[in-house]
C-alpha cells in the first residue's frame, strides 16, 4: 500500500473511531529519534514526499530564557548572530554554499524556542548538515558585525509598529506576568532593543550557555534514509560539547483578582477587547490544555453560536479569535473581538462573558463536540500536504517535547474530550479572579488613557 | 510511487452533449488523498466598471463568504466546518480564483457546497452589508491604518497606472465606490464576467475518474460570451525621479521604487530579468545585493528585495502566490523600513545601486551562481499540489510550458550576455515612482532637495563602506516633483 492511501486510511479511522484505545496515529509518518551521548536529539521522518529534505534545528532557547534585567529580545537578536559566519565558513561563503544548494534557509524565535530551517535537496544534505554544525559549534563575529546587525533588529521592530496587535499581546502580557518572562514579547521591550549595541559581551556568554547539544534536536524531514541521516547527524555534531546552563525561569505567583488595561492606540483602529484567563502549559498527559484548544473550537470558533451572532447576525464584530498558543509554561486563554462601534464594547464583552459562564454550568451538545474533533482532525490532515509544511509543523511540537510522539499523544487528548471535561476545566480556569481584559483603541468615550 | 502529476490540460475525452463553448479542465491526478480545487475565471479587477471599483473582489467575497439562494452563510460554515474545509477567493486584475482542498472522503459534500456557492448565490443584503464593511475596513484600516509596507507598495502602483487605468485601482476598489455600491451592481458584475467560456476547472489529487466530466458539465450551464479582456493602455512613465511623501505618524522611514516594463512570463527576455531580479533582490534572501550592501554590511534595516511581478503579501510569506498573472508588470524596488535619518540615504542607495546594475552588468561568477541557485530552488515554489495547479494556470495564461521544466530549459539556455542586454533594454534609474512612508515628510523632502543623504550607524564603518558611502551621498538624483501626501487620502 502506497504512503498515502495509508495516510487516507488513518484519516478515515480516525474520523469513525469510537474506539478506546485509538492505535492509529494523527502523525502517521515513519520517523526514528537518536539520542547522542552529548544530549544532542536527532529526529528523522520520511515524509513521502519525492526528493526534497526540510532541516529544522530546533534549539529550546527563546524569550522565555531573558531572565535578566535590561535583557528582553536576546534570544531574537541572537538568532540574527547566527548568520554572521565561522572562521572556517564565513556568512559570505555560507550563503555561497546556501545559494547553491538552491536551499530556501531562514529562522525564527518565539517565547520558547528559536529553530533555524532550511529546504534542500536531498543530495546536498552532507554538505548542509556539515555548515549548519560548523555555525552552531563555531560562532564567530566581531564587535563591529554586533552592532551592526542590533540595526537591522530595532528596524524589525519598527516594521511592525502600526500593528495593533502587537500592541495588545504587549499590554495583555505586562498586565498578567508579574515575574515569568512571558511578561515581555519576544521581540522585546523598546528601551532594550535600542539599548542592545552595547551588549556584544553578553552575547558570547548566550552562546556559551544556550547554543548546546541538550538545548538542541536537529530534525530532518523529507526523502530521507534513516541510517545515513543518523550518521550524517553524528559525523558532523557528535562533537559538540555538552553545556551545564540552566536558567532560572521564575514561577508566575497566582492572580488574586480581576485585572483591566485600556491601551491608547498611535495609528488608525477599530477598538479591541481582549478577555484573558490563567491558563495551564501545554501537556500531552493531562487534558486541561487540549480541552481549552476545544473550547476554543467549540465555543469561539467559526461555527460557534456567540461567533454567528456577533459577526454574522448582528455583525457588530468583524475579527474574533481565541488566542492560547502552545507554551512550555502556562500561558493566558484569550479571546479577541475587534468591534466595530466603540459604543459596543460592553455588549460584545458582556456577550462573551455569558458564553464563559454558560460553559461552566451547561454541558455541550455530544454533536458540536464530535464537529470539533473531526476539524482538529481533517485540519491537520490538510495541512500536512508538503515536506516543508510537515516539518515546520514538527518544528513547533520539538521545541515543546523533542518529540513527534507527542503529537500523536496530544490527538489522542483531543480525541478523549467530553462535555463533561470542558465543564470542568472552564470552572477551573474560567474564574473571575484570574481574569484579565484589556481594551485597545484610539481615544474615545469609554477608552481612559492606559492605566495600569 | 512517483507523486509527479500528470499534466492532461483540456485532455479528458469528454462526451458531452453541450453545445455552448466549452469550460476548460486542467487536471493533475494524484494518489493523494487530499483533492484541491482552483476554479479560476478570467476576470478581476481590470474589468470593474468606471466609478465601481471594487466590484470583481466584492462579488467573489458574497461568493466565498455570503449565502447561497438555498442556505445562509452560517448553513454553509456549519457544513464545512466539520470536514476542516473552506473556498478561498483571490482577485487581481485579470483573474478571479476560487480555491480549497478537501479530504477524499469529503468530496462529495464539499463540491456540492463549492457549486452551489459558485454557480447560485445568494445575493443577500445581511452578507453585502457585512463584506462591504470588510472591505472598506480592510483599505482604511488594515492596510492604510495597520499595514505601513503594503501601503507603500500598493500605493506604487496606483501611482504609476493612475486613476484612468484599469489596473490604477486596488484590486479591493476604493472607499467612494465601495460605499456607493449596490447589491445590483455586484450581479452584474457576476452575471457578465462570470461564463462558461472564462472559466477553467483546476483540480488534483485523488479524486474518482469521472469526477471532472461532472465538475465541467455544471459550469457549462454558466452562459457563454464572456468579455473579451478590456483594453489596457501603455501607463505613463513618470518624469525623472517623482517622490511622493506618504505622511504618516511612523517610527520608521519606508520605501518603494518602480515604473513599468514590458516584459511578462511571456516576453522572451523574461527569464533574464528574472535572473537580474534574483541577484540584485531575491525576495526574503540574504544573499541578493541589495540585502547585502544594505542591511548585511549597513545594518540599516531588516531586507531589501527587488520585483518584476506582483507579489503582494511579501511581509508574511516566503514564495508569491500563484494566479496573480497580468497583462503588464512593473519593476519594484521594496526598501523595508530604515531609521528616518537614514531615508536619504535608502534612496540614494537603491538608485546608486540600480544605476550601477545598469551601467555593469552581472558579472560571470554572479551570472552562474544565481543561474545554479533558480535552477534548484524553482522546485520549492511547487511543492503543495496546489501551488503545481495554481503554477500550471499560469503557465496556461503565459503560453509557457509547464512552469519547473520551462524555466529550467530557458536556464539552460541563458547567457550572461543575454541578461546584461535585457537589463539594459528594460531597466533604468529615471523617470520612475518612489513612494516615501514617513511622519516627517517635510523634512525628507528639505534634506533630498538640499542633497543631504548623511547615513548614521550603530558602528563606525569600515574604510571601504566610508568611501563608497561618499560615492552613494554624491551620486546625482535626477529629481523631478515632490509631493507630500497625507496618507489618510489614499485608497478613499
Amino acid at each position: 500500500m502506497s504512503k498515502f492511501l495509508a495516510l487516507a486510511m488513518t484519516v478515515l479511522l480516525l474520523s469513525c473511531s469510537q474506539m478506546s484505545n485509538v492505535e492509529q496515529q494523527i502523525f502517521p509518518y515513519q520517523s526514528e529519534v537518536y539520542d547522542f551521548p552529548n544530549g544532542l536529539r536527532g529526529v528523522v521522518v520520511d515524509s513521502s514526499y519525492p526528493n526534497l529534505i526540510a532541516l529544522y534545528i530546533v534549539v529550546q532557547v527563546g524569550s522565555r530564557n531573558e531572565v535578566e534585567p535590561g535583557r528582553s529580545g536576546f534570544a531574537h537578536l541572537f538568532e540574527h548572530m547566527m548568520f554572521r559566519g565561522t572562521e572556517r565558513f564565513p556568512s559570505e561563503k555560507w550563503e555561497e554554499i546556501m545559494q547553491a544548494a538552491g536551499a530556501a534557509t531562514n529562522a525564527y524565535t518565539t517565547d520558547d524556542r528559536t529553530v533555524y530551517h532550511a529546504i534542500l535537496a536531498k543530495e546536498d544534505l552532507e554538505q548542509i548538515l556539515e555548515l549548519e554544525a560548523d555555525r552552531f559549534q563555531n560562532l564567530k563575529y566581531s564587535e563591529e558585525q554586533f552592532r551592526t546587525e542590533t540595526r537591522a533588529v530595532l528596524s524589525e521592530y519598527n516594521k511592525s509598529f502600526a500593528d495593533p496587535f502587537r500592541k495588545l499581546d504587549e499590554a495583555l502580557r505586562d498586565t498578567i506576568y508579574s515575574e515569568h518572562t512571558y511578561k515581555h514579547t519576544t521581540m522585546g521591550y523598546i528601551a532594550d532593543v535600542e539599548a542592545m549595541p552595547e551588549m556584544y559581551d553578553y552575547g558570547l556568554q548566550f552562546f556559551d550557555r544556550y547554543y548546546r547539544p541538550e538545548y538542541t534536536t536537529v530534525s530532518i524531514i523529507g526523502d530521507v534514509d534513516f541510517a545515513q541521516s543518523k550518521a550524517l547527524i553524528e559525523k558532523y555534531w557528535g562533537g559538540w560539547e555538552h553545556g551545564s546552563y540552566q536558567a532560572d525561569i521564575p514561577a508566575e505567583p497566582a492572580q488574586e483578582g480581576p485585572r483591566r488595561a485600556n491601551v491608547e492606540f498611535h495609528a488608525p483602529t477599530l477598538p479591541f477587547t481582549e478577555i484573558a484567563y490563567r491558563g495551564p502549559a501545554y501537556d500531552d498527559e493531562i487534558i486541561d490544555s487540549a480541552v481549552l484548544d476545544v473550547i476554543s473550537f467549540q465555543a469561539f470558533g467559526e461555527n460557534s453560536p456567540i461567533y454567528k451572532k456577533l459577526v454574522i447576525e448582528e455583525q457588530k464584530v468583524d475579527a474574533f479569535f481565541t488566542d492560547y498558543p502552545d507554551h512550555v509554561d502556562p500561558y493566558p486563554f484569550g479571546i479577541v473581538a475587534r468591534v466595530k462601534d466603540p459604543n459596543d464594547l460592553d455588549y460584545v464583552e458582556a456577550q462573551i462573558l455569558a458564553e464563559i459562564e454558560s460553559l461552566k454550568t451547561t454541558p455541550i451538545p455530544a454533536e458540536e463536540l464530535a464537529a470539533v474533533k473531526s476539524h482538529l482532525r481533517y485540519q491537520f490532515a490538510l495541512s500536512m500536504n508538503s515536506t516543508g509544511a510537515i516539518a515546520g509543523t514538527l518544528a513547533h511540537y520539538l521545541g515543546l517535547r523533542r518529540t513527534p510522539e507527542t503529537v500523536n499523544k496530544r490527538y489522542r487528548l483531543y480525541d478523549a474530550v467530553t462535555p463533561e471535561d470542558i465543564q470542568t476545566v472552564a470552572q477551573k480556569y474560567f474564574k473571575p479572579e484570574a481574569q484579565t481584559i484589556v481594551r485597545l483603541g484610539p481615544v474615545m468615550d469609554g477608552m481612559p488613557a492606559e492605566e495600569q | 510511487m512517483s507523486f509527479r502529476n500528470f499534466l492532461l490540460t483540456s485532455a479528458l475525452a469528454l462526451s458531452l452533449s453541450h453545445v455552448a463553448p466549452a469550460a476548460e479542465t486542467l487536471l493533475q491526478p494524484s494518489e493523494s488523498p487530499l483533492v484541491s480545487f482552483r476554479i479560476l475565471f478570467r476576470t478581476g479587477a481590470a474589468a470593474d466598471p468606471k466609478g465601481k471599483e471594487g466590484a470583481a473582489s466584492l462579488a467573489a467575497s458574497m461568493l466565498s463568504q455570503g449565502g447561497t439562494a438555498k442556505r445562509t452563510y452560517d448553513q454553509i460554515v456549519e457544513q464545512m466546518f466539520p470536514m476542516a474545509a473552506s473556498v478561498g477567493s483571490q482577485v487581481d486584475k485579470e483573474m478571479t480564483v476560487f480555491s480549497g482542498t478537501t479530504h477524499v472522503e469529503n468530496l462529495e459534500a464539499y463540491y456540492s457546497t463549492l457549486k452551489e456557492m459558485l454557480l447560485e448565490p445568494g445575493w443577500r443584503e445581511d452578507d453585502f452589508r457585512r463584506l462591504k464593511d470588510d472591505a472598506i475596513n480592510f483599505l482604511r484600516i488594515g492596510l492604510r491604518g495597520n499595514n505601513e509596507e503594503e501601503l507603500g507598495k500598493e500605493t506604487l502602483y496606483l501611482t504609476i497606472y493612475g486613476p484612468e487605468h484599469p489596473y490604477g485601482h486596488h484590486n479591493s476598489g476604493n472607499v467612494s465606490a465601495l460605499e456607493a455600491m449596490t447589491i445590483g451592481d455586484l450581479k452584474d458584475f457576476y452575471g457578465s464576467n462570470y461564463r462558461s467560456d472564462n472559466v477553467i476547472i483546476a483540480i488534483s489529487g485523488g479524486y474518482p475518474a469521472d469526477f471532472p466530466a461532472r465538475v465541467k458539465a455544471d459550469f457549462e450551464t454558466l452562459a457563454a460570451d464572456a468579455p473579451g479582456p478590456v483594453e489596457l493602455p501603455a501607463p505613463t512613465a513618470a518624469k525623472k525621479t517623482a517622490v511622493h511623501i506618504l505622511q504618516k505618524d511612523t517610527r520608521s522611514t519606508l520605501l518603494s521604487i518602480g515604473f513599468p516594463i514590458d516584459v511578462t512570463r511571456s516576453h522572451p527576455d523574461w527569464p533574464a530579468l528574472k535572473l537580474m531580479q534574483s541577484y540584485f533582490g531575491q525576495h526574503r534572501s540574504s544573499k541578493s545585493l541589495l540585502f547585502q550592501q544594505i542591511r548585511e554590511i549597513r545594518g540599516m534595516n531588516y531586507g531589501n528585495y527587488a520585483y518584476i511581478e506582483y507579489f503582494p503579501r511579501g511581509m508574511y510569506q516566503f514564495q508569491p502566490d500563484a494566479n496573480l498573472a497580468r497583462r503588464q508588470q512593473i519593476f519594484q524596488i521594496w526598501i523595508r523600513p530604515v531609521q528616518p535619518e537614514n531615508g536619504p540615504f535608502a534612496l540614494k542607495i537603491a538608485l546608486y545601486e540600480l544605476d550601477k546594475l545598469i551601467r555593469e552588468g552581472i558579472s560571470e561568477e554572479d551570472f552562474q551562481a544565481t543561474k545554479l541557485f533558480l535552477s534548484k530552488n524553482v522546485n520549492l515554489l511547487t511543492q503543495t499540489q496546489d501551488d503545481q495547479l495554481g503554477y500550471s494556470l499560469d503557465s496556461q495564461y503565459y503560453g509557457t510550458g509547464e512552469f519547473n521544466s520551462w524555466f529550467k530549459g530557458q536556464l539552460d539556455g541563458l547567457t550572461r550576455e543575454a541578461v546584461n542586454k535585457a537589463i539594459k533594454d528594460h531597466l533604468r534609474a529615471t523617470d520612475l515612482d518612489v513612494i516615501v512612508t514617513t511622519q516627517d515628510a517635510q523634512g525628507f523632502r528639505r534634506r533630498i532637495l538640499a542633497n543631504d543623504a548623511r547615513p548614521a550607524y550603530a558602528s563606525p564603518p569600515a574604510e571601504a563602506v566610508r568611501a563608497e558611502d561618499l560615492l552613494i551621498r554624491n551620486y546625482k538624483l535626477d529629481l523631478g516633483a515632490i509631493e507630500i501626501v497625507p496618507a489618510d487620502h489614499v485608497f478613499e
